[in-house]
C-alpha cells in the first residue's frame, strides 16, 4: 500500500496530458485530410498516403532521429523556429506533441477515411441536393454517420500515444514534468532495478490501455446493433 | 541437399559467432575500446564484441544475467557491486582513471570554465543521468559544490549516458554538455566542439571485473587491459594511469 501512496503520479498524468492534447489535435487535423483523401483524386495522391501511413512501419528510432536534426538549433528549421517564434521542440513537451503528431496521425486518418470511404455515396449527394455545402454536408451529415469510425481514430491515437517510447528516448531528455512519461519512467525504474515502481507503473498503463480498448468494443458493438 | 547446407551453415555460423568475446563498455571509454579492440584483435586472433551503455544500465543486465565476459565500468561502485552479489569473479581493479570535461559548440570559449554555462549563449546542458551514469553524478557534484545547479537546473537536460550526451551536442541540440575526454580525444570528433577540463572534479578511478561464467579468453582480455600497449593506448585517449603495481 504503501507504494500507491508514495508512487509519484506525475509521469502518468504527463502521459494522459500528452495523449490528450494529441489526440484532440489530430482529430482537428485528421478530419480534414481523411475526408479529403476519401473524396477527392489527384495525382500524387499515393505518395501522400504513403507519406501518412509511414509511422506505422517505421523504427521510432528514424523518426526520431530525423526529429532530433530538424529540430536542432544547429539546423535550419529548429533555428528558425527558435528565433522567430521562440519555439524550442527539443526536450519539451510541446516538442513531444509536436512528435506525437506525426507518430499517430495514420492511427487517426486511417479509420476516418475508410469510415467516409464506405459511405454510400447517395447520402452525400441527398445533402448536396438539398442546397447544403460541403463542409455542412461533412459536419453534419458524414461525421455523424461514422460515429464508430471517429471513436477508432481517437481510441487508437490515445493509446498509441500513450504507448510511445523510442521516439521521446531520443528528444526527450528524460525531465520530470516535461518528457519523463510513463514508459520512460517504467524503463527508468527497471534500470535503477526499483522493480515494485515500475511493477506499478505498468500496471497503470496495462489497466488504462485495457479499459480504454474494452470501452471502445462495447460501445462499437451497441452502436452497430442498434 | 544444397540448400539444406545453406541452412546448417547458418546456424552453424550464428553458433560460432556466440564464440566472442562479450565486452560491456562503460559509454566514456567506447572509442578507447575500439582501439584496444584492434590491438588485441591483433594479438590474439580472439573476436571481441564490445556492448556499450551506461555503468548502471550494464550493472542492471549483468544482474539479470546478460551474457557478458569482462565489465569495463565507469566507477568503482557498480563493479564491487557485482563483486559483492557474486556475478564477478574477480575484485574490482582500476584500469584507468577517467577525467570529466566541459565540452561546448565551436561558437563558445571554454576557457571560462563552468561560468560559462550561465550566460545567455548557452540554452541547454547535456548531463549524463547521474542515477546510473558516473560520469553524470561526478558533473551533478561538481554543480552541487559550486552552487551551480540550483540555477542551472532549468538548462539542463538527462541523457541515458554520456553516449547520449556526446550526439546531443555533436547534433547541435545541446549547447555544451559533461563528458569524457576520451571522447574528445577521439579523432573522428575533431573539430565539433570545444573542450576544457573541469576544475574541481577528482579523476575518477574505473574498476574492470570478470563476470561469472566468462570464457577462459576473458582472463586474457583482462591481462591485457593492464600490459603496456593497452596502457599506451589509454593514454593516448586521455586516461591516467593506475600505477603498474596496483592492488589487480
Amino acid at each position: 500500500m504503501h507504494l500507491w501512496m508514495d508512487l509519484d503520479w506525475q509521469p502518468i498524468w504527463l502521459t494522459l496530458r500528452l495523449a490528450l492534447v494529441t489526440t484532440t489535435l489530430l482529430l482537428l487535423i485528421g478530419i480534414p485530410i481523411a475526408s479529403w483523401l476519401a473524396y477527392t483524386r489527384f495525382r500524387g495522391k499515393s505518395i501522400l498516403e504513403a507519406i501518412i501511413s509511414l509511422p506505422l512501419v517505421l523504427p521510432p528510432s528514424v523518426l526520431g532521429f530525423y526529429f532530433l536534426l530538424t529540430f536542432s538549433p544547429a539546423h535550419a528549421v529548429g533555428q528558425w523556429l527558435a528565433m522567430y517564434l521562440d519555439v524550442h521542440l527539443l526536450f519539451t513537451f510541446q516538442g513531444l506533441v509536436v512528435a506525437s503528431l506525426f507518430y499517430s496521425l495514420p492511427f487517426m486518418v486511417h479509420p476516418i477515411q475508410a469510415g467516409l470511404e464506405n459511405l454510400s455515396p447517395s447520402l452525400r449527394e441527398a445533402a448536396y441536393t438539398l442546397g447544403k455545402s460541403r463542409s455542412e454536408t461533412l459536419w453534419r451529415v458524414l461525421l455523424p454517420n461514422i460515429k464508430p469510425a471517429l471513436l477508432t481514430g481517437i481510441v487508437l491515437s490515445f493509446a498509441h500515444t500513450i504507448g510511445e517510447f523510442g521516439l521521446v528516448l531520443m528528444i526527450g531528455g528524460n525531465l520530470p514534468g516535461q518528457t519523463r512519461v510513463a514508459s520512460i519512467a517504467i524503463y527508468d525504474e527497471v534500470e535503477l532495478l526499483r522493480y515494485d515502481t515500475a511493477h506499478a507503473y505498468a500496471l497503470l498503463l496495462l489497466a488504462i490501455s485495457f479499459g480504454i480498448l474494452l470501452a471502445v468494443y462495447s460501445i462499437n458493438k451497441r452502436w452497430v446493433t442498434f | 541437399m544444397r540448400s539444406w547446407l545453406v541452412v546448417v551453415l547458418f546456424f552453424l555460423g550464428s553458433h560460432l559467432q556466440a564464440q566472442k568475446l562479450r565486452i560491456a563498455v562503460a559509454a566514456n571509454a567506447q572509442f578507447v575500446v575500439e582501439k584496444l579492440q584492434a590491438e588485441f584483435e591483433r594479438q590474439t586472433r580472439i573476436e571481441l564484441e564490445p556492448i556499450v551503455n551506461s555503468s548502471g544500465k550494464l550493472t542492471a543486465q549483468i544482474q539479470q544475467g546478460a551474457p557478458f565476459d569482462v565489465f569495463l565500468s565507469a566507477d568503482m561502485t557498480y563493479p564491487n557491486a557485482l563483486y559483492q552479489s557474486g556475478q564477478a569473479t574477480t575484485k574490482p581493479a582500476v584500469y584507468a582513471y577517467g577525467v570529466l570535461v566541459l565540452w561546448a559548440s565551436k561558437d563558445l570559449d571554454v576557457s571560462k570554465g563552468l561560468a560559462l554555462l550561465t550566460s545567455d549563449q548557452v540554452r541547454k546542458i547535456a548531463v549524463a543521468n547521474p542515477k546510473t551514469a558516473p560520469y553524470g553524478a561526478a558533473a551533478t557534484e561538481v554543480l552541487t559544490r559550486q552552487q551551480l545547479l540550483g540555477k542551472l537546473q532549468p538548462k539542463i537536460v538527462y541523457g541515458e549516458s554520456i553516449a547520449q550526451v556526446n550526439q546531443y551536442l555533436v547534433s547541435g541540440a545541446v549547447d555544451a554538455g559533461f563528458t569524457a575526454k576520451s571522447v574528445v580525444l577521439e579523432p573522428s570528433l575533431q573539430g565539433k566542439g570545444n573542450w576544457a577540463p573541469v576544475k574541481g572534479a577528482a579523476p575518477i578511478p574505473q574498476g574492470v571485473v570478470l563476470l561469472k561464467g566468462a570464457s577462459a579468453n576473458a582472463r586474457r582480455f583482462y591481462d591485457f587491459l593492464f600490459s603496456p600497449p593497452a596502457r599506451a593506448i589509454f593514454q593516448q585517449y586521455g586516461y591516467q594511469l593506475p600505477s603498474t603495481s596496483s592492488t589487480r
